[in-house]
């Protein structure tokens, strides 16, 4: 399945990863081999890297099976799309590293558009984008101060949250949500620049900027601990107030930057358009390797598990089955995916 | 965690010891009950305050037959929360259910075999939750999360739009009473009796004891696997019996009515004292948990709330009801 040698590489920094300490973790890779010390914890493991090669194992099958996949602009079209799962799906995997899980994000995608469309017209473009991105921040500083200063389980409090904002917009749009043109954010979801879609270097860009905050800084190393062991790292000084905000903060964030993107690309707001994004995002975290009881995981496994979905998604719409068919074979997939590499043995 | 986890009291023969033994574990029994029951007491209260003949026959029978399908699914998600998971998926079951049922209520299989064939499809489908959370050794959250977009889908196939035919006999008798009798009250009385008697079986206890304590329970031989397995099997049938019910309700198949039982049977199992980590609860907790969840939207309406309010009071009861459990027992570990 994967390349052996990178298998012998990261082998031991993935034993370590499980209960070690932080500190030894970075020794144990560094005696192992000097020439990952400089990418030191943000060692592709095991599992992130599968899902790579699952990706590419399904891309073969995808361009076996309709020789358009391989054609540049179907390729163009699918990382397009992809970006929109893969953006929500990066703040996923902030808060399940964490220990926790956001159910609220499909809300939270909905809420940013529905805010930005109906307040573009009044306070302008930019000013809709920050009340739109504002009310992210505060849907995510809801959800972690539920979990943190309630004791409120993360599913209970986020599915709960998603509830509530489902509501809130009823009340807000009186049922009936606004569509908007936004010229900046229908640049960023349909426009490239020298054939790349610009939707996939935002996704790109935000990846790099979560790729520091979990495996470069300091805040990503304590969420990293959180989600290993809450009692232990609050016995070790983690601050996991600080940590459990500003991860679900970033999520709801996340959820809100592909909110105003799906806007731009479908000129409309609706309730329901984060709908899909709930179960798919979790689903691109945990099949691009990351632990669902979090602690374990690399966050460029998601960006693989994210294409990884929006290419299945696209081969089932090559055979012409209707919506309900396709929640069933994706459901069903999901699942098989599961079984096939993400068995949790610690319990 | 829950009161019923701290040590007891020293067991002395001092009979004023005993007495005093005996009050605190009649009040730790059921003080997780007490608080419910006084908020379904204020509830019905300031019900009978808006509509005084809430007492009467007449509402008891259409209400009982409101409340049965809510109160007997959260009976099936207190099931899954007491092997310490949890169903996300219990919504589309719900409604899965029901498209089945009124598919074939109306074909020649009649309203028995229609019923039959969609408890089955319930429990199968909790089994293959069950198998797996059991064998699988997935996390019960995504499984029924996955489960709950395959069977959502699968209601659509089988019912694209609402409908389907229910004998109208069988609709007013549920919903009006048959020859007097409240059939919403015996069928809730019917399967609290048929709780009562699994929970005292072997099977039940390994319920409990597999969502209090897996390794131990798994250590005093009981097979955790095949208890778990079938605990979602139970549930799955628990669930189907609420799609039936809720399908005579309403008098029509409808693949979305199934959608906001998730919450609310999230809601009603934590109102009634069953713990989210497993092992503890008690069923008659639970279906006063579910009651409050159902007389408070209404009770919200008597008071002139827009129905528009309706998603937020739902979810912001889950939260008051977690936040004070959390607070108030936190507060007492500190005594």
């Amino acid at each position: 399945m994967s390349d052996p040698r990178t298998r012998t590489h990261t082998a031991p920094a993935d034993e370590t990863a499980v209960d070690a300490p932080l500190e030894t973790r970075a020794t144990s890779i560094a005696v192992h081999n000097s020439t990952l010390r400089s990418t030191g914890r943000a060692v592709l493991n095991n599992r992130a890297l599968l899902s790579f090669v699952a990706l590419a194992g399904l891309w073969l099958v995808a361009v076996l099976v309709s020789p358009s996949f391989g054609s540049p602009a179907t390729t163009q079209y699918l990382l397009q799309t992809a970006a929109f799962l893969g953006i929500v799906a990066l703040g996923q995997t902030l808060v399940i590293i964490t220990g926790g899980i956001d159910l609220s994000v499909s809300g939270v995608v909905a809420v940013a558009a529905v805010v930005c469309a109906q307040t573009a017209e009044t306070a302008g473009p930019a000013g809709a984008i920050v009340a739109a991105l504002l009310a992210c921040a505060v849907v995510g500083l809801f959800n972690g101060a539920g979990v943190f200063f309630l004791g409120i389980p993360p599913i209970v409090m986020t599915l709960a949250s998603g509830t509530i904002l489902t509501g809130v917009l009823l009340i807000y749009t009186n049922g009936s949500p606004r569509s908007a043109n936004v010229p900046l954010l229908k640049a960023l979801a349909n426009d490239s620049a020298f054939g790349v879609p610009l939707a996939l270097v935002l996704w790109l860009t935000i990846a790099c900027i979560a790729w520091w905050l979990l495996h470069g800084s300091g805040m990503g190393r304590y969420a990293f601990a959180s989600g290993s062991s809450k009692s232990a790292s609050r016995a070790a000084g983690v601050p996991l107030q600080a940590t459990t905000l500003t991860m679900y903060i970033g999520c709801s964030l996340l959820a809100g930057v592909s909110g105003l993107v799906l806007l731009g690309f479908t000129g409309t707001s609706s309730l329901t358009m984060g709908n899909p994004y709930q179960l798919l995002s979790i689903a691109a975290v945990v099949l691009g390797g990351t632990s669902i009881l979090g602690g374990r995981g690399h966050l460029l496994g998601t960006v693989s598990g994210a294409m990884l979905l929006t290419l299945l998604t696209a081969l089932l719409g090559t055979w012409d089955v209707s919506e309900a068919g396709r929640r069933v074979a994706l459901g069903a997939l999901i699942l098989i995916l599961l079984l096939s590499y993400s068995r949790e043995s610690k319990r | 965690m829950s009161l019923e986890l701290r040590p007891r009291i020293e067991r002395k023969t001092d009979p004023r010891a005993v007495i005093r033994n005996i009050g605190d574990a009649v009040f730790q029994r059921s003080s997780e009950l007490v608080g419910i029951c006084l908020l379904l007491l204020v509830l019905l209260g300031l019900y009978t305050y808006y509509y005084p003949s809430l007492f009467t026959g007449r509402s008891v029978v259409v209400l009982s037959a409101q409340f049965l399908p809510l109160i007997i699914a959260s009976m099936a998600q207190a099931i899954v929360m007491l092997t310490g998971g949890i169903d996300l998926s219990i919504g589309a079951v719900v409604s899965l259910v029901m498209s089945v049922f009124a598919v074939l209520a109306g074909t020649p299989t009649g309203v028995l075999g229609a019923m039959a064939i969609a408890l089955s499809v319930g429990v199968l489908v909790g089994l293959v939750n069950g198998a797996f959370v059991a064998f699988a050794r997935l996390p019960p959250i995504i499984v029924t999360l996955a489960a709950s977009f395959l069977w959502s889908g699968a209601t659509l196939l089988i019912l694209p739009q609402p409908g389907g035919l229910i004998p109208k006999g069988l609709i007013s008798a549920y919903n009006k009473g048959w020859n007097g009798v409240a059939v919403g009250v015996v069928a809730l009385l019917v399967m609290l009796a048929l709780w009562k008697f699994i929970a005292r079986s072997r099977f039940g206890l390994s319920i409990y004891a597999v969502g209090g304590n897996e390794q131990g329970a798994f250590a005093s031989g009981i097979r955790v696997r095949m208890v778990k397995l079938l605990a979602y099997g139970l549930a799955g049938l628990f669930a189907g019996i609420a799609g039936i019910a809720l399908t005579i309700q309403t008098g029509t198949g409808d693949a979305n009515l199934g959608t906001p039982y998730t919450l609310n049977t999230i809601t009603a199992a934590i109102l009634g004292g069953v713990s989210f980590l497993g092992g503890i609860g008690r069923m008659r907790g639970v279906v006063m948990g579910a009651l409050v969840v159902a007389i408070l939207p209404i009770l919200l309406l008597f008071i002139g709330v827009s129905p528009f309010y309706q998603l937020v009071t739902q979810g912001g009861i889950l939260i008051v009801a977690f936040a004070s459990k959390y607070l108030l027992t936190r507060g007492k570990q500190a005594l």
